[in-house]
């Protein structure tokens, strides 16, 4: 499926099948699609709920005092609401200077993952050369690749090499690219038609050129999804700080983590909610700014 | 052969043109290429070599100990404790977020009202960082302050520590379930690719909901269905976040701490790394997981050529 496919697709499926309580039948049957819808939205709403009520508990217990976090009782809401407990949050720890941390990894490896799994994905699909059939199956192999298999090797071999404590890991795994990321590109840059490069060709142009100037612009919506997906899963990431980084270097999931106990090393639960809810806030920002091309093409990634 | 060649075809196999385009691809291709060498295939070797000896990572000598490790790591019933874990996890969790998303997507394939915000909804917990989901639950679960036992104080019953003993399970699998929404996306887009043409003629046929659904909707979502079971359980047998953060203590201690019943596989192989400093026997671990993965994921297509059905040969589009 195409990308204006999948953007045409979020309407309704064409077929009556799929859409009780849209189609006019006989009375008896729209009796049924009624009662069937009645029940769809009340599954709907459960599972809505289901799922829903921990993003609430959360909210709630990060307006709670001690005091009521601990009374004892399931207050719904807590009264009075303690936004202070925000404040705080931002200050036991050195909440900005991790946030910033987290930022700068996520960006640079973001930039350098998008563009060198642009370049990777580019070859794959309009370039030859001997191999390539068993390149990428390889690339494909490492799609299915559990990587944590292979992070705490590479975390003993960058100990070794004195790249631990800093930043260059995540700047090297940048140059690499995502297997998956190199995929999804490839897959949308060998569906343009070949018209596209031939009159560059023709003109003298290197493979750079047509990848700089023609196929990189025309993949934007996949350049805002590869970018969005490697800098989410890096500011996501907890295992490859928590090994690579210090306590005073380290990003704001792995802080977040194990920063909010008290003196006597108890969890501060308020303000763990109150600190999470900050940490996940740019991501949900993220997600609703580019939600439908960032599901659509996560969707999309395709499997065919 | 290249003379005869020529005269038909001006662009031949050996030209500077073919030559400079395959120059191209590996130029093209090198970040990821060289990338794969160093960072995936190297540590692999590497880890291969330290599963020989019996180095603790922190002493300059080691001694050279063969298979031993493999043997020791199969004959420690601590282990085979952790692996099955981590199966029984899986097992659980794989059919559940298959057959849960797949029902998830049909449902909402459908005109309802809200459409839109049930999907949102549903999808958003999939967004969210691994950490924030384990310390959401975290909340929920809490022994003195979390909903569930405060609705469990409501019909009057005591207190549970959620956090500890066999307990601690059900809150991992809260956590790992909650990512349903992941796969409802996928299955959607899959829904969406199912022919109408062939839906409206299996209905013409005199085929009825189930029959449209067995004959002509899975058949073809079946690729997309076999690609998630797969990844997801790769997924969940190398998870490892969660369960670390359920445990009581943070920090370096954690993975000591983790409660038993969550002591999956890779928290054993971390446990065995870094806080008892055995790194040829947990290199073994790694090494026979990484097999027992590949295993699991040949297993998986070979069961599924008959099951899974392609409507374009996915092999065909390798060498475009």
């Amino acid at each position: 499926m195409t990308l204006k496919e999948l953007q045409s697709s979020k309407r309704a499926h064409p077929y009556p099948v799929q859409s009780p309580g849209h189609e006019r039948g006989t009375r008896s049957r729209s009796g049924i699609r009624r009662r069937s819808t009645i029940l769809v939205t009340a599954v709907l709403v459960f599972i809505t709920a289901l799922v829903a009520f921990p993003m609430y508990w959360v909210l709630a217990t990060a307006f709670k005092s001690p005091e009521q976090l601990y009374s004892g009782i399931a207050v719904l809401w807590p009264l009075p609401s303690h936004i202070e407990n925000f404040v705080e949050a931002l200050t036991r720890i050195p909440f900005l200077p991790y946030m910033l941390n987290s930022l700068f990894l996520a960006t640079v490896n973001g930039v350098l993952t998008t563009l060198s799994s642009a370049l990777v994905g580019y070859g794959f699909a309009r370039l030859r050369g001997p191999g390539k059939g068993i390149f990428f199956g390889v690339l494909i192999a490492m799609m299915m690749m559990p990587g944590i298999v292979t992070l705490i090797p590479t975390y003993l071999l960058f100990s070794q090499v004195g790249l631990v404590g800093n930043y260059w890991p995540w700047v090297i795994w940048g140059l690499v690219g995502s297997p998956y990321l190199i995929f999804l590109y490839r897959q949308f840059f060998a569906g343009l038609p070949k018209e596209l490069e031939e009159a560059a060709i023709l003109d003298g142009c290197g493979q750079f050129r047509i990848f700089t100037r023609i196929f990189l612009p025309i993949s934007k919506p996949i350049v805002v999804t590869a970018f969005v997906m490697s800098f989410l899963a890096v500011w996501g990431d907890f295992i490859a700080p928590n090994l690579l980084l210090d306590q005073s270097n380290t990003t704001l999931a792995v802080a977040l983590s194990s920063g909010y106990v008290n003196e006597r090393g108890f969890p501060l639960n308020n303000l763990i909610a109150a600190g999470s809810i900050l940490y996940v806030i740019p991501v949900v920002l993220v997600f609703f700014f580019v939600q439908q091309r960032y599901t659509q093409s996560f969707s999309s990634a395709g499997i065919k | 052969m290249a003379s005869t060649l020529s005269v038909a075809r001006p662009v031949r196999r050996g030209s500077p043109l073919t030559k400079r385009r395959s120059r191209a691809f590996y130029l093209f291709i090198s970040p990821w290429l060289i990338g794969t060498v160093l960072l995936t295939i190297f540590p692999l070797a590497y880890a291969l070599g330290v599963s020989l000896t019996d180095w603790d990572g922190v002493s300059p000598g080691f001694r050279w100990v063969g298979a031993q490790n493999y043997l020791d790591v199969l004959g420690d019933p601590e282990t085979w404790a952790s692996m099955s874990r981590s199966a029984v996890l899986a097992v659980v969790v794989v059919p559940l977020t298959v057959a849960g998303s797949l029902g998830l997507a049909i449902l909402l394939n459908q005109k309802v009202r809200l459409r839109s915000f049930w999907r949102t909804m549903i999808y958003l917990p999939a967004v969210f960082p691994p950490v924030a989901s384990a310390l959401s639950w975290k909340l929920v679960f809490d022994r003195d302050s979390g909903a569930i036992n405060a609705v469990r104080a409501w019909f009057g019953q005591d207190a549970v520590n959620w956090m500890t003993g066999q307990q601690v399970f059900v809150v991992l699998l809260a956590v790992m379930l909650w990512g349903i929404g992941a796969g409802m996306i996928i299955n959607l887009a899959a829904l969406q690719d199912v022919s109408p043409e062939l839906l409206e003629a299996a209905t013409l046929d005199g085929a009825g909901p189930w029959r449209r659904f067995t004959a002509v909707t899975l058949p073809t979502i079946s690729p997309v269905l076999l690609f998630q079971t797969v990844t997801s359980t790769i997924g969940v047998l190398q998870t490892f976040v969660p369960a670390l953060l359920l445990s009581p203590t943070t920090g370096a201690a954690a993975v000591t701490a983790v409660p038993e019943a969550n002591r999956i596989f890779m928290i054993d192989v971390y446990a065995q790394y870094f806080a008892y400093s055995r790194y040829g026997y947990a290199s073994a671990m790694l090494w026979l997981f990484f097999l027992a993965i590949l295993v699991v994921t040949v297993l998986f297509f070979r069961a599924s050529r008959k099951t899974v059905f392609y409507s374009v040969d996915p092999s065909s589009d390798g060498g475009k």
